[in-house]
C-alpha cells in the first residue's frame, strides 16, 4: 500500500503547521520519517489516518489497482481499508484484559451484532491461536490479566495493530518506553512482515540508530515541510538534514 | 394485595429503566439524564392513543415503540458526538421539554386535568393485574438474560471499549458513533416501551408524573448497585425502590402524620446515598469484576431469606395486634 | 414596536436573578470544570435564609438581604470543602462530578423540605410601590434587584477582568502546580470563588423570592435555565454569562408576550439542544 499526498496542509487558527506539498509514502517497504521536535510528524500521522482533518489538499491510499481518497471518510473506515497507526502516547482500554484487547482488535465489525449476542460461541479458535502465539513471543507479567506498566501498555498498543493484519502500518515513536529487548523483538517482527510482503511500514522515530538499521528509505520533515527523501546513506550525508536536525 | 401487585409491577418498570441506563451509561458511557423524558413520552403516547384515538393496547404499543425509536434516533444524531457533560445537559433539556409539552398540549394530553382512564391490556376480570405483573416479570427477566449475555459478547466488548477510549476504538476500525447511536435508539425506545406499559398501571396520567426525581431514582439505583455490573441495576432497584417504596410504605408502622414525610425522607436519603457512594465507593456495591453467577446465587438466597423473614415478621405482627385487639375487647367487655 | 420595548424592559427586570445565578455558576465551572447542579441550592437556601431573618427574626427586608446572602455563600463553601474537594482529590471524572452534584442537590433540597415543608413560603415584603417608567410599571423591589444586579455584575466584571484575579483563577484551573509556584494559595482562591458564587446564588434566590415566593424547588427550576444560558454563552467567560443571561431574559419575555410562558421554555430548551449540536461538542 502507498499513500499519496497532494498539496496537503494543516493550519490551526490560520497558523500553518504543516505543508507537505506532493509526497508519497510506502514505496520502499520499511520507511522512516525523521525530523526535529515540532516538525509536524505527529500532525502528519493524524492527517493520514483521518484523526485530524486537513485544511487543504488530499490523501489517496493506493492499494494495488484500487485508489481510495481518504478525505471523505472517517477514521474507522481508514482502518477498515487496512491503514492502521500505533500511538505515541500511551492509549488503552483499561477495562479490558490483555486477551480481550487483542480479541477486540482482531474481531471483524460484522460479528459485533445484536443477534450475535445470543450465540454461545463468542470465541474464535483462529484468533485465540494467534493471540497465544503473540503472548508466547512477548511476555507480560500477567498474560491473562491486565497490562500494568507503561511498557506493557505500549507493547499492547503495538500488538493490537499487528493482530489486525494491516496492509500499511504507521508507527509513531514505537520504541519510546519499551525495553531494548522488546524493541528488538518488535522490530524483527516488523521486518519479517515487511519482507514477506504482508505490509508496508512507516516509522516515526528519534532513535536514529534504529532508523539506519531497519529502514530502506527515509523522509525528512522540518518546520512542516518535506525537505528531503532518500536512502539512509543519502540522508546521513545530506547537508540540510545535518544543519536542521543533527546539529552539525 | 392489589396495592402490593401494583408496587411490584412498578418495581419491575424501574428495574427495566435501570437496565437500559446500565447499557447507556455503564457500558457505553452515555450519561442520559433524561430517563423520565423517554419514559414519560412513551406513557403519554400510549395513553393518548388509547383514550383519544381509541386504539387497542397492542396497536398503541407498536406505534409507540416506532415513535420512540424515531425520536431517540433523531436526538441521538444531534447529541451523541458531544462530550459527556453536554450530552447530560441535552438529555435533561429533552425531558424538560416532554414534561412541558404534557402541560401545554391540552388538546392531546388534557393538561393538568389528567388523561384517563387507560384500560388494562389483559381483560380477565379479577386477575388482570396479576397477569400484567407476570407479563412484566417475564419481560424483565428476558432483558436481564440478554444483558448477562451481552457482557460476555463481542458487542459488549465493543461497547466497553467505546466507553473506555472512543478515539482508540475508532482507530482500530470500529464505527463507534454507529454503535452509540443504535444502542441509544434501542435502549431509549425500550424506556419508552416501559413508559407505555406504565400507562395501564397508572391508569390516569398527569404531567406531574414526569418529574426529575424519577430520573434521579433510576440513576441512584444504577450507581448504588454498580453501574458497570450486569446485575448492578437490578440490585440497586431492590435496595432503593424495594426498600423504600415497598417494604417501608407497605409494612413499616408509620403514623399518618409522618407518612406524608416518607417520600421526602426517601429522596433526602437517596441524595445522601448517592453522594456517599460516589465519594467512598465509586464502583457501587457490585464492581465490574464481581462474577455474575456468585451474585445471582447470593441475591437469590438473600431475597428468599428476606421474604421468609418478612412473612414471619408480618404474621407475628398481625398476630400480636390481633391479640391486643382481642385483649382490649375482652377488657372492654368486662 | 411596543413588543420589542416591552420585551426588553420586562426581560431586563426578570432576568436579574438569572444574571446573578449565571455569573456565579460560571465562576465555579471556570475554576473546577464541572457542572454543579447543587448550585441551585445556593439559590433556594438564599431565599430561605432571607425568610429566616425577615419572617423568623422579624428583621426589615432590606437588612435581611446581606446576612442571608453571606450565609448562602458559606453554604456554598461548605459544599466545596466537604463534598466536592474530597471528590476532586480522589480523581472523580467530570461526568461523575455532575452526578455527585445532583445527589447533593437532592439531599439538600429534601433535607430543607423536611424542615420547612414543600409549600410556598412568603417573605414579609416592605410596602410595594409602583413606579411608572416610560409607560410601564415596575415595583420598587424589582428596581432594587436590578440595581443590585448591576452593582454585583460590575464588581465581578472588574474583579475578573481588571484586577488580574481572573487570570489567577484561570491559571489555577489549568495548572495547579504552576499556580502554586507563582505564589498563589490555590486553596484560598478556591474558597473565595465558591463564596462569591454562593453569594451571587443567594441574592438570585432572594430576588426570585420577592418576585414570586420561596419554594424548595425554585433553585432546581432556575438551575436548568442557568446552566443552559451559561453553556450557550460559552462557560468560562463571566462576560459571556452576563450577556447571554440578558439575551435569554429578553428572549423569554418576548416569547411569553407573543404566546404562553411554558412555550417560551420549550423554545429555549430546543434552541439549547440545537446550539450544542451546532457547536459540535466542546462546552467551553
Amino acid at each position: 500500500m502507498k499513500l499519496h499526498m497532494r498539496n496537503l496542509t494543516k493550519s490551526y487558527h490560520s497558523h500553518p503547521v504543516l505543508n507537505v506539498g506532493e509526497a508519497t509514502l510506502g514505496e520502499h517497504g520499511l520507511e522512516g520519517l525523521i525530523g526535529p521536535n515540532g516538525a509536524g510528524k505527529s500532525t502528519l500521522m493524524g492527517l493520514l489516518t483521518r484523526r485530524i482533518a486537513p485544511t487543504t489538499g488530499t490523501v489517496v491510499l493506493e492499494d494495488g489497482e484500487m485508489n481510495h481518497a481518504l478525505n471523505p471518510i472517517r477514521s474507522h473506515q481508514v482502518a477498515q481499508l487496512g491503514l492502521v497507526k500505533t500511538n505515541q502516547r500511551i492509549q488503552g482500554f483499561p477495562s479490558l484484559t490483555i486477551r480481550d484487547n487483542l480479541r477486540f482488535a482482531a474481531t471483524s465489525h460484522a460479528q459485533e451484532t445484536y443477534r450475535g449476542v445470543m450465540d454461545d460461541a463468542q470465541i474464535d479458535e483462529e484468533i485465540e491461536a494467534e493471540i497465544d502465539s503473540y503472548l508466547e513471543t512477548f511476555t507480560f507479567a500477567e498474560p491473562d490479566g491486565f497490562a500494568n506498566s507503561g511498557g506493557e501498555k505500549k507493547l499492547l498498543d503495538i500488538l493490537r495493530c499487528f493482530i489486525m493484519k494491516p496492509r500499511m502500518l504507521l508507527m509513531d515513536e514505537p520504541t519510546a518506553g519499551l525495553p531494548d529487548d522488546v524493541t528488538k523483538k518488535v522490530m524483527d517482527l516488523v521486518k519479517s512482515k515487511v519482507k514477506s510482503g504482508d505490509m508496508t511500514v512507516i516509522i516515526v522515530e528519534h532513535d536514529l540508530e534504529l532508523i539506519w538499521k531497519y529502514c530502506s528509505y527515509v523522509h525528512f520533515l522540518s518546520e512542516g515541510e518535506m525537505l528531503f527523501h532518500g536512502t539512509p546513506k543519502d540522508v546521513k550525508k545530506n547537508r540540510v538534514v545535518a544543519e536542521k536536525y543533527m546539529g552539525v | 394485595m392489589a396495592y402490593l401487585i401494583f408496587s411490584l409491577s412498578l418495581l419491575l418498570i424501574y428495574i427495566g429503566l435501570a437496565q437500559m441506563l446500565h447499557v447507556q451509561f455503564g457500558l457505553l458511557g452515555i450519561p442520559n439524564f433524561g430517563v423520565v423524558g423517554f419514559w414519560g413520552l412513551g406513557m403519554y403516547a400510549v395513553g393518548i392513543m388509547q383514550v383519544q384515538l381509541d386504539m387497542s393496547f397492542v396497536d398503541a404499543m407498536v406505534l409507540n415503540a416506532l415513535l420512540l425509536a424515531a425520536v431517540s434516533y433523531g436526538l441521538g444524531h444531534l447529541i451523541l458526538r458531544l462530550e459527556r457533560q453536554a450530552i447530560l445537559c441535552a438529555t435533561i433539556a429533552f425531558s424538560a421539554i416532554v414534561a412541558l409539552l404534557a402541560v401545554t398540549e391540552k388538546w392531546m394530553t388534557m393538561g393538568v386535568v389528567g388523561l384517563g382512564t387507560i384500560r388494562q391490556p389483559f381483560r380477565i376480570f379479577g386477575i388482570e393485574e396479576i397477569l400484567f405483573f407476570i407479563f412484566l416479570l417475564i419481560l424483565i427477566i428476558g432483558i436481564q438474560f440478554y444483558i448477562l449475555k451481552l457482557h460476555k459478547s463481542r458487542l459488549g466488548r465493543l461497547m466497553i471499549a467505546t466507553r473506555d477510549n472512543e478515539e482508540l476504538a475508532a482507530s482500530l476500525g470500529k464505527d463507534t458513533f454507529r454503535v452509540k447511536l443504535i444502542a441509544f435508539t434501542l435502549t431509549s425506545a425500550i424506556m419508552g416501551i416501559l413508559g407505555g406499559l406504565s400507562a395501564p398501571l397508572n391508569q390516569f396520567l398527569t404531567p406531574n408524573m414526569i418529574v426529575p426525581s424519577i430520573t434521579f431514582a433510576v440513576w441512584i439505583s444504577l450507581v448504588l448497585g454498580g453501574k458497570e455490573h450486569a446485575l448492578g441495576s437490578m440490585l440497586g432497584v431492590f435496595v432503593t425502590f424495594g426498600l423504600f417504596d415497598i417494604l417501608i410504605e407497605t409494612y413499616a408502622p408509620v403514623s399518618p402524620e409522618f407518612a406524608v414525610l416518607v417520600p421526602n425522607v426517601k429522596l433526602f436519603l437517596y441524595g445522601a446515598l448517592l453522594v456517599g457512594v460516589l465519594v467512598f465507593r465509586p464502583s457501587g456495591l457490585l464492581d465490574q469484576r464481581t462474577p455474575s453467577d456468585a451474585v445471582v446465587g447470593t441475591l437469590g438466597r438473600g431475597v428468599l431469606k428476606g421474604a421468609v423473614a418478612i412473612h414471619q415478621g408480618v404474621t407475628k405482627g398481625v398476630a400480636t395486634v390481633q391479640g391486643k385487639i382481642e385483649h382490649r375487647k375482652k377488657g372492654g367487655g368486662t | 414596536m411596543w413588543l420589542i420595548r416591552d420585551s426588553i424592559f420586562i426581560g431586563l427586570l426578570e432576568a436579574s436573578p438569572l444574571i446573578l445565578a449565571a455569573m456565579g455558576f460560571t465562576l465555579i465551572y471556570y475554576l473546577n470544570g464541572f457542572i454543579n447542579f447543587a448550585y441551585g441550592e445556593s439559590i433556594t437556601f438564599g431565599a430561605y435564609f432571607a425568610v429566616l431573618f425577615n419572617v423568623g427574626l422579624g428583621l426589615n427586608f432590606y437588612f435581611a438581604i446581606l446576612p442571608a446572602a453571606l450565609l448562602a455563600g458559606a453554604l456554598s463553601v461548605a459544599t466545596y470543602l466537604f463534598i466536592f474537594k474530597p471528590a476532586l482529590n480522589r480523581g472523580v471524572q467530570p461526568s461523575e462530578m455532575i452526578i455527585l452534584s445532583v445527589g447533593l442537590s437532592f439531599m439538600l433540597r429534601y433535607g430543607l423540605v423536611l424542615f420547612v415543608g414543600a409549600e410556598n413560603t412568603y417573605l414579609a415584603e416592605p410596602p410595594v410601590a409602583f413606579f411608572n417608567f416610560a409607560g410601564m410599571g415596575a415595583t420598587n423591589l424589582q428596581l432594587i434587584a436590578l440595581i443590585l444586579v448591576i452593582i454585583f455584575a460590575l464588581n465581578l466584571y472588574w474583579l475578573i477582568y481588571k484586577t488580574g484575579y481572573g487570570e489567577v483563577i484561570r491559571g489555577l484551573a489549568n495548572n495547579e502546580e504552576l499556580a502554586q509556584v507563582s505564589g498563589i494559595n490555590p486553596h484560598k482562591v478556591s474558597v473565595r470563588v465558591w463564596f462569591i458564587a454562593g453569594v451571587a446564588g443567594g441574592l438570585s434566590g432572594i430576588f426570585s423570592g420577592v418576585f414570586a415566593l420561596a419554594n424548595p424547588q425554585m433553585g432546581w427550576n432556575l438551575i436548568l435555565i442557568t446552566i443552559m444560558v451559561s453553556i450557550v454563552a460559552g462557560v468560562g467567560s463571566v462576560r459571556g454569562a452576563l450577556f447571554a443571561s440578558i439575551v435569554a431574559g429578553i428572549l423569554t419575555s418576548f416569547i411569553t408576550l407573543i404566546s404562553k410562558p411554558l412555550y417560551a421554555e420549550v423554545v429555549l430548551l430546543m434552541a439549547f439542544i440545537l446550539i450544542l449540536w451546532r457547536r459540535g461538542g466542546r462546552i467551553a
